[in-house]
């Protein structure tokens, strides 16, 4: 899945994500690996721009910490990061309710003879 | 093709390091903004790109082609270097903003101080004093106007990414007119009625707005400089 085809979608996935728990850029793209079976394959480094974006709508929140000598900058939803990950999903199941419904195959007309 | 040159052998590991280097000074030579945000960038990639050289060395890669692949999942220097575009710009554009709106009212308040210590020239008063008011109308509304676009309305509203450095380049320029509008109308108050001056406000006053005229024009031109980076 490219990037193109997450457009629109990739803030309330990251935001997902982070819902897990405080998370840096590389765990982050990890766990989109993970938790599409390998289906979301973005370029990583595209990743840091959105979570920058996300920080300044003050849906996330960063913070410089230093593990294992390695200095990272980890992400944490905010309360209204919270919010906004519960509007997404609730837009999301009444999109794709929406779509799956109009893709269902439609019944055979039955013309009376 | 990534996976033949995965197997290759025998790059020592600094290269694995400098390879990633050259990755990121790829990304910040096509970055705007300031040093110290384009070093934060940096660093923050840095983390990243050598999780991801640890990652794949564990999976059973050395070093150096380890490195080699965590560049290819990071993506072309230029795509990464484009998505962060956007981001200074509006950065900048609030800085600037903040700026403007900051030191309005402290420049405002000398000028409004020597208005009522002077007696001001008929011309100046009806003429001069609604320009001026016009000027900071046009900058305060145009500095909010970059705030907002670059906080939280950007949770609801599709913001286009140069709408911020067009209205923080506005809010500049217009903070200038408004300066100078004040330079102009002390010029003229001096040559009218001189003996009816605040002298020692109106010097404060000329020397705060000359000041903010210099640095409210550069920060405009930045603000122009970067809008002209952006899609």
């Amino acid at each position: 899945m490219r990037a193109e085809a997450l457009k629109g979608h990739l803030d309330g996935i990251l935001l997902a994500v982070l819902e897990q728990g405080p998370c840096h850029g590389y765990a982050i793209m990890e766990a989109l690996r993970e938790r599409s079976g390998g289906q979301v394959d973005l370029p990583t480094g595209t990743v840091y721009p959105a979570l920058h974006r996300l920080e300044r709508a003050g849906l996330v929140k960063a913070n410089w910490s230093t593990a294992g000598g390695r200095r990272r900058r980890v992400y944490e939803l905010t309360r209204a990061g919270w919010r906004a990950l519960d509007s997404e999903r609730g837009a999301w199941r009444e999109f794709s309710a929406a779509v799956t419904a109009l893709l269902q195959p439609a019944p055979l007309a039955v013309s009376p003879s | 093709m990534i996976r033949s040159e995965m197997n290759e052998q025998g790059a020592p590991a600094a290269d694995a390091e400098a390879a990633v280097e050259c990755y990121l000074a790829a990304v910040t030579a096509q970055l705007a903004g300031s040093a110290r945000l384009q070093t934060g960038i940096a660093a923050e990639l840095r983390s990243g790109l050598l999780d991801a050289v640890d990652a794949h060395q564990s999976a059973g890669l050395p070093r150096a082609a380890a490195a080699r692949a965590a560049i290819l999942e990071f993506g072309d220097p230029a795509a990464v270097a484009s998505g962060f575009r956007p981001e200074i710009a509006a950065r900048m554009a609030r800085r600037v903003s903040v700026a403007i709106l900051v030191t309005g009212p402290l420049v405002g308040a000398l000028w409004l101080a020597t208005a009522a210590a002077s007696r001001l020239a008929p011309d100046v008063r009806l003429a001069g004093l609604p320009l001026v008011a016009a000027a900071v109308g046009m900058t305060a509304w145009s500095a909010a106007a970059a705030i907002a676009a670059t906080g939280r309305p950007t949770r609801w509203l599709p913001i286009r990414p140069r709408l911020a450095p067009t209205a923080a380049a506005v809010a500049g320029f217009s903070a200038v007119t408004a300066d100078a509008l004040g330079l102009v109308l002390l010029s003229v108050q001096a040559s009218v009625s001189p003996a009816h001056l605040a002298v020692a406000l109106a010097a404060a006053g000329a020397a705060a707005s000359l000041a903010r005229i210099l640095l409210a024009r550069r920060a405009a031109c930045h603000c122009l400089a970067i809008r002209a980076t952006l899609a």
